[in-house]
C-alpha cells in the first residue's frame, strides 16, 4: 500500500499521515503501511476529531491507553455506498420507514448506508411481509436497539475494566496490549451471538408460557379497561428504605454491593410469572400476571429479610399500557406512589390486590391516602402472613 | 430425599457451587418429624456430606422446615420460597442471605429430581 492509498483509507491527506509518523502518534509505522498502522491512524483521526492535540495522544499512545481501540478493526464492515432511496428500492421498505428504524437502532450516523444495512433492512422487510404489524416492529426495532446497546456497552465497560486497565498496571507495552486485546476479543467475538441466542431462546420460550397463561386467566376475567396495548398486570415497586443516608454512611461501593444483593434477591426469589422490568439506582419495577403470587411474593419477600436496610414495597393490580418492552400509564403511577408510602418492612397494597388475594394474606386497612398527582384518594393497606395455626 | 441430595452432590452443575457456597443448611420435615443437615464436603469428600440427625459437629447457618409435600413441591420447582414462607408453608430461620445465595444454586436440581420421580416415584409427581 503507498502513502496515498494509506491516507485515503483514513480519510486523511498525505501531508497529515507523513506528520503523524514523525510526531510519534503512529509508532507500529517501520515503513510499511501494515494494517495495524492503519489502525492506529484511524484512532488518531477519531481522537482529533474529538479535538485531542497530537501531544496527548502521543502521551495515550505511549500509556497503552488507545490498545483498546485497535479492537474495533474486527468490527469494520463494509463502506457506506448506498443512499436511502437505493436501499428503499431494494428492500421495498420507505426511505421514511428505513431512516426510522436505523435511527431506532442507533445505527444512523449518515445519509448512506453499507450492504450490512441493507442485510438488516430485508430482514426487517420479511418481517412485516410475514404479518407483524408495522407499529409492533417499531417497538420491537426500539427495544433491540436499547437493549443490545445496554448489552455492547457493558462488554466493552467489563473488558475495559478486567482486562485492559490490569495490563496498563502490569506495564505491558502498548503494542502487547493491542496484541493481547484483539486475540482475546477475536476469540470471544464468535461466542457472543450463540450465547445471545441460546438465552434469547430460553427466555422467548418462558414468557411465551407465561403469555398464554396470562391470556387464558384474562379470559376468565372482565375485560374493562383493556385496549390495544394495555393489559392487566400486577405491578410492584420495591426500593431499600434509608438507601440515601447508608450512601452517605457506608460510601458508595458498599451502598452499591447492598443494592446489587437486593436486586439479585429480588431475581431468583420471584414467581415464574413475574419478572424485574427495570432497575433504578435502589428501586426495583415488577411486573407479573398473577396478582396473588406477586403480593404473597412481597409478604415473603420481607420475611426473608434480617438486616437493614429493609425493603419498601407496594403492590397494585390494574391496566397498564405496554410499550417498547416497559409499562406505563396511571396505574404504574399509582404503584409508584403506594410504594413511596411504605416503611421498610412493609408491604402496601391497593383494593384491587385485596379484593385478589382473598383470604391467604391478611390485609390492615390504613385508610384513604391522596397521593401525589392523584385527584381521588387511594385505599391502601398493610398486607403480611396470616397468623401461625 | 438421599437420592436427591446425591443428586446435588455428584452433578456436576449443583455439587461444586454449592461445595464453594460453604452454607450448612438444616431441613426439617415436620410431618415425619426427620431432620437432616447438611454441610460442604471437606477436602477429599464428596461436595455435600449430610446426617439424619441433629447430633452433628457443625452449626446449619439456614433452617428450613416443611411438610415433606412442600419439600417434594420444592424439589420438582412447583413451590417459590418467598410464597411458601409467606403462606407459612416453609420457615426459613438463620442467615438470609447465605438462602438466597442458595436458592438459585439448586433450581438445575429441579430437572433432575422430577426425572427420578417419573422414573420410579410417579405417584409423587405435582
Amino acid at each position: 500500500m503507498t502513502l496515498d492509498e494509506a491516507a485515503a483509507s483514513v480519510g486523511i491527506s498525505a501531508a497529515t499521515l507523513r506528520r503523524w509518523v514523525r510526531d510519534g502518534v503512529l509508532p507500529e509505522y517501520r515503513g510499511e503501511w501494515t494494517p495495524e498502522v492503519i489502525g492506529q491512524a484511524r484512532l488518531v483521526a477519531r481522537m482529533r476529531e474529538r479535538g485531542h492535540s497530537l501531544s496527548e495522544i502521543r502521551a495515550a499512545t505511549e500509556e497503552g491507553r488507545l490498545a483498546f481501540g485497535h479492537v474495533a478493526d474486527l468490527f469494520s464492515g463494509n463502506e457506506p455506498a448506498l443512499t436511502l432511496r437505493d436501499a428503499s428500492r431494494r428492500t421495498g421498505l420507505d426511505a421514511e420507514l428505513i431512516e426510522r428504524l436505523m435511527t431506532m437502532l442507533g445505527m444512523r450516523t449518515a445519509d448512506t448506508l453499507t450492504e450490512d444495512d441493507l442485510e438488516l433492512l430485508r430482514y426487517v422487510a420479511a418481517v412485516l411481509e410475514a404479518g407483524l404489524p408495522l407499529e409492533a416492529m417499531l417497538q420491537l426495532t426500539r427495544v433491540y436497539g436499547q437493549a443490545l446497546a445496554q448489552i455492547a456497552d457493558a462488554e466493552v465497560r467489563l473488558v475495559h475494566l478486567y482486562v485492559h486497565e490490569p495490563l496498563m498496571r502490569s506495564g505491558s507495552s502498548a503494542a502487547e496490549m493491542a496484541d493481547e486485546l484483539v486475540g482475546l476479543t477475536g476469540s470471544l467475538l464468535p461466542l457472543a451471538s450463540p450465547v445471545l441466542d441460546q438465552i434469547h431462546r430460553r427466555m422467548l420460550a418462558h414468557f411465551i408460557e407465561q403469555d398464554v397463561v396470562g391470556h387464558m386467566e384474562a379470559e376468565l376475567e372482565d375485560g374493562d379497561g383493556s385496549g390495544v396495548g394495555r393489559m392487566r398486570v400486577a405491578i410492584a415497586f420495591a426500593d431499600l428504605a434509608g438507601y440515601t443516608r447508608l450512601t452517605e454512611e457506608e460510601g458508595e461501593l458498599h451502598a452499591l454491593d447492598v443494592v446489587e444483593r437486593f436486586t439479585d434477591a429480588v431475581t431468583v426469589t420471584l414467581p415464574d410469572d413475574a419478572r424485574v422490568i427495570k432497575t433504578i439506582g435502589d428501586e426495583v419495577m415488577i411486573v407479573g400476571s398473577d396478582p396473588v403470587a406477586l403480593a404473597e411474593w412481597a409478604v415473603g419477600f420481607q420475611a426473608l429479610q434480617s438486616e437493614r436496610p429493609l425493603p419498601r414495597i407496594a403492590v397494585h393490580y390494574g391496566y397498564a399500557l405496554y410499550r417498547d418492552g416497559d409499562y406505563y400509564g396511571r396505574e404504574v403511577n399509582l404503584a409508584s406512589r403506594v410504594a413511596a408510602r411504605s416503611a421498610g418492612g412493609e408491604v402496601l397494597v391497593t383494593r384491587p390486590i385485596v379484593d385478589a388475594v382473598g383470604s391467604e394474606l391478611e390485609f390492615d386497612r390504613i385508610g384513604e391516602v391522596r397521593l401525589k398527582g392523584f385527584t381521588a384518594p387511594t385505599e391502601i393497606f398493610l398486607a403480611r402472613p396470616r397468623p401461625e395455626g | 430425599m438421599n437420592r436427591t441430595f446425591s443428586i446435588m452432590s455428584e452433578d456436576p452443575d449443583i455439587g461444586p457451587p454449592l461445595r464453594e457456597a460453604g452454607t450448612p443448611q438444616r431441613y426439617e420435615f415436620t410431618d415425619l418429624g426427620l431432620v437432616v443437615n447438611l454441610r460442604p464436603g471437606n477436602d477429599g469428600e464428596p461436595n455435600l456430606a449430610w446426617e439424619w440427625s441433629d447430633e452433628v459437629a457443625w452449626e446449619p447457618k439456614v433452617r428450613m422446615a416443611m411438610s415433606s409435600d412442600t419439600a417434594n413441591r420444592y424439589f420438582q420447582g412447583k413451590e417459590n420460597v418467598a410464597i411458601a414462607i409467606a403462606r407459612r408453608r416453609i420457615k426459613a430461620t438463620g442467615d438470609v442471605k447465605a438462602a438466597l445465595v442458595i436458592i438459585p444454586l439448586q433450581k438445575p436440581l429441579f430437572a433432575r429430581y422430577r426425572q427420578m420421580i417419573e422414573a420410579d416415584y410417579p405417584h409423587l409427581e405435582v
